[in-house]
């Protein structure tokens, strides 16, 4: 009797021990992908970890989707792969993923946006129903692809329920929309049911600036060069520019509603040229805040005289914040400042001087900030992407 | 030792080569051509297919076979940010595996492109998949991550927003990334057991798609990179460059290296002497005719074969490059014609195969072959099969 208490005292240490080991091997393997850094500095480690990791299976399968962090895309990636491999092992192995503590996981914020999507994304392909349960709850994700799919999904289901609240419902699913495609659609579809539709304000463009250029950059070093406007907090300044010319800053607006400012149109067509656009940005408190450019030219953004990004890539297309730099507004008044080049190219197609910027936090919704703007010749403050009703065409060189 | 012996004639009177292998952007050292015979001439939508397996995104990159796996990368989702890498069985279509890494890097590029332009080298140690991303992972043949890199983590600047499409090469035990960009570009040579910079060399700040090509002189195995600024060649080991060749431009289009011979996609096609340290300056003959645009030209049976992205095929003498015949074929082009089996196979981008016989001296088409998909890749050669990577999939084609 003693013996078998003996022994099933000591099996039932054993078992309790090994998910205790279990648990420890799975928090080494973690921390040595975690360490993973730049030019590969830690695979040699990382390499058996992910093994490690694998070879758990559906144990470590949480515990790795939690390690996953979106401030870490290097490391993300590590664990995304072992996460699939668990799961692909699990499935071949005829065996159901834990579909509770996925959707449980999937739903709860604090997690990575990343990790939410993957484990969302094994659930439903587990689970196809887990869909239509879940994606409602994602319209205003912070992870993009849960946003889009949520959107896409309520606008399938709101256009086969043809409900009487269509219009409140096209309106809610705009705000929430952050890709351009669906912003697109869904003003569309908004305009032709009634409503409106504000995509210039919805995506929080500039829309009113302060020019001054063109300045000479005969060589791709214009890049580089700071001009004298680069670290400007106002526009009171007046430069030698392009030819000897005397520049001050000059108000610019655009009324396109996707915020294009037209150069050559502004300023003139000039090569090997440098021009500035700064805008006053007034914010409430301080608010952290992506600077996005779109251009077919380079680019450098500045945030109250600290550059933020810079992109020297000329005529290779505009994607659509194909730039983004990312910083913190103060309190009060915010100098943006954009640098844009043009090179020499000769083609038709490498012709084009223009920018597009916006302000926006993290997600890709406008900043709820203000830029100070001389309307009739006084100083105002207004939301970014406003466009005066009456405005008249600025993409006119005077 | 007469087992052996009987066992190799047997296989001669029957015809059957020895499987080689496809393990990289247009096969060995990029050359488009393969050993394999037994090879289909015909085949259509239904006909002809041994199998078709769907693939989760897009890609103008090729597959890869080594062995009896089958590599191919895609990209997928409304930002082209979901990167694929997947595995199948040669024989059957099995897939054997699918990893999928999430972009870190720009996803900005020509709209005929896709994340997945790059084609993947392999060996038998497993597959190295290089994104237009700059995402970069190594997995063993099992799927098993060995190592993973963001470049653009690691080099912010990297910029090409018409998007990358220069595949990875092996060399000399090391795989070669080319990365030339506008903004930080680079050649470099990684550790393919741990992915970590052996050498990394400094480019020109300009876009180019060109593959790397390789040639091993004595006991020096060069790594010859073309761009637009010229040709460089690199000591694979220890990334010195060896000698330059300013008449070697070139930004879409590989060349190929026959034995001293190297034919450059400049003029037309331009046939170099390979000497010891560069290139004869004056090339052995330039033939305009030979139009090539984003395929690259393929050297075959004692023939130079250019197809230029409108569609004209143009076939010269490789020795002397008299032209011997250039015409119309059906349609755009973006992949690279391939050759095997005394047949040289044009794939458009509607999945429309024009097979030309390669020893004829005159335009000799045997068939044209619809498989009826969208397709901007070009075709692998292995196992008597030949692999083809459309917009939805990946079909083996042969018996």
């Amino acid at each position: 009797m003693r013996v078998r208490s003996a022994v099933v005292l000591g099996l039932g240490l054993a078992v309790a021990a090994i998910p205790a080991r279990a648990d420890e091997e799975i928090e080494r393997a973690l921390a040595a992908i975690r360490s993973v850094t730049r030019e590969g500095q830690g695979n040699e480690s990382a390499g058996p970890a992910w093994k490690t990791l694998v070879s758990k299976g559906s144990a470590a399968l949480l515990p790795t989707l939690a390690a996953m962090s979106d401030d870490n895309p290097t490391v993300a990636n590590w664990l995304r792969t072992a996460v699939q491999s668990i799961a692909a092992a699990e499935r071949d192995a005829g065996r159901k993923l834990p579909a509770g503590e996925l959707e449980a996981f999937a739903k709860d914020t604090k997690f990575a946006g990343v990790a939410r999507r993957l484990a969302y994304e094994l659930l439903v392909s587990q689970d196809p129903g887990a869909a239509a349960r879940l994606l409602p709850g994602f319209l205003n994700d912070k992870n993009l692809d849960l946003r889009r799919d949520a959107i896409a999904y309520e606008l399938d289901v709101l256009e086969k329920a043809a409900r009487p609240s269509l219009k409140a419902d096209l309106e809610r699913l705009f705000a929430a929309s952050r890709d351009r495609d669906q912003v697109e659609l869904l003003a569309r579809k908004l305009t032709e049911n009634g409503g409106t539709a504000n995509v210039s304000e919805h995506f929080g463009f500039v829309t009113f600036v302060s020019l001054v250029g063109p300045f000479d950059g005969p060589d791709r070093s214009r890049f580089e060069t700071p001009y004298p406007p680069e670290t400007a907090l106002d526009t009171s300044g007046t430069f030698v520019g392009k030819d000897g010319a005397r520049l001050r800053w000059q108000a610019a607006g655009t009324t396109d509603r996707m915020g294009n400012f037209d150069l050559n149109k502004l300023l003139g067509p000039y090569k090997d040229a440098v021009a500035y656009a700064l805008s006053v940005i007034v914010a409430d408190e301080e608010t952290p805040c992506e600077v996005r450019v779109s251009s077919a030219t380079s680019v450098k953004i500045f945030l109250n005289q600290k550059e933020l990004f810079g992109r020297d890539e000329y005529h290779h297309g505009v994607t659509f914040d194909g730039n983004v730099g990312r910083g913190t507004l103060k309190k009060g008044e915010n100098v943006v400042v954009l640098k844009v080049c043009q090179n020499n190219q000769r083609e038709e197609w490498a012709q084009r001087w223009q920018f597009q910027m916006r302000l926006c936090d993290a997600t890709g919704a406008a900043l709820p900030v203000r830029q100070k703007v001389l309307l009739a010749g006084r100083p105002q403050l207004v939301k970014l992407g406003f466009i005066p009703e009456s405005a008249p065409n600025p993409q006119e060189k005077k | 030792m007469r087992a052996l012996a009987t066992i190799c004639l047997v296989l001669v009177l029957a015809g059957v080569a020895p499987a080689a292998d496809w393990p990289q952007f247009r096969g060995p050292n990029a050359s488009g051509v393969s050993p394999e015979s037994g090879l289909p001439t015909v085949w259509g939508k239904d006909a002809g297919i041994r199998w078709r397996a769907e693939l989760p995104g897009r890609g103008p990159g090729s597959p890869v076979v080594v062995g009896t796996r089958v590599y191919v990368t895609c990209s997928s989702g409304p930002r082209d940010d979901r990167l694929h890498v997947l595995c199948f069985d040669s024989a059957t279509g099995r897939q054997l595996w699918h990893r999928q890494l999430q972009a870190t890097g720009s996803t900005a590029a020509h709209p005929k492109s896709s994340m997945a332009a790059n084609t993947p080298v392999a060996d038998d140690t497993g597959v190295y998949a290089l994104f237009g991303t700059g995402d970069l992972a190594a997995f063993d043949p099992d799927g098993t991550l060995r190592w993973y890199r963001s470049l653009v983590g690691d080099y912010p600047t990297i910029t090409n927003q018409v998007g990358m499409a220069a595949s990875p090469v092996l060399a000399a035990g090391r795989l070669i990334v080319p990365m030339d960009n506008a903004g930080e570009s680079f050649l470099a040579a990684l550790d393919p057991k741990y992915g970590k910079n052996l050498w990394k060399a400094d480019r020109p700040r300009e876009i180019n798609w060109t593959t790397p090509l390789v040639r091993t002189r004595g006991d020096r195995t060069e790594v010859l990179f073309a761009a637009p600024s010229g040709l460089t060649a690199f000591d694979a080991l220890t990334g010195q460059k060896v000698w330059t060749f300013k008449g070697g431009a070139a930004s879409i289009p590989t060349g190929t290296v026959d034995g001293e011979a190297l034919y450059l996609p400049v003029g037309g096609v331009s046939k170099f002497r390979l000497e010891a340290n560069g290139v004869a300056e004056k090339p052995e003959w330039q033939a305009k005719d030979l139009q090539t645009g984003y395929p690259s030209p393929l050297v075959y049976a004692g023939k130079v074969f250019a197809v230029s992205s409108q569609g004209f095929v143009a076939c010269a003498e490789a020795k002397t490059g008299k032209l011997l015949y250039k015409e119309r074929l059906k349609g755009a082009y973006s992949g690279s014609p391939v050759a095997a089996d005394g047949k040289v196979y044009c794939m458009n981008e509607q999945g429309l195969c024009t097979v030309l016989d390669a020893t004829a001296d005159t335009f000799e088409p045997l068939a044209e072959n619809a498989l009826g998909e969208p397709t901007l890749a070009t075709p692998a050669i292995a196992n008597r099969m030949i692999f083809v990577r459309t917009d939805k999939s990946l079909v083996a084609i042969g018996k």
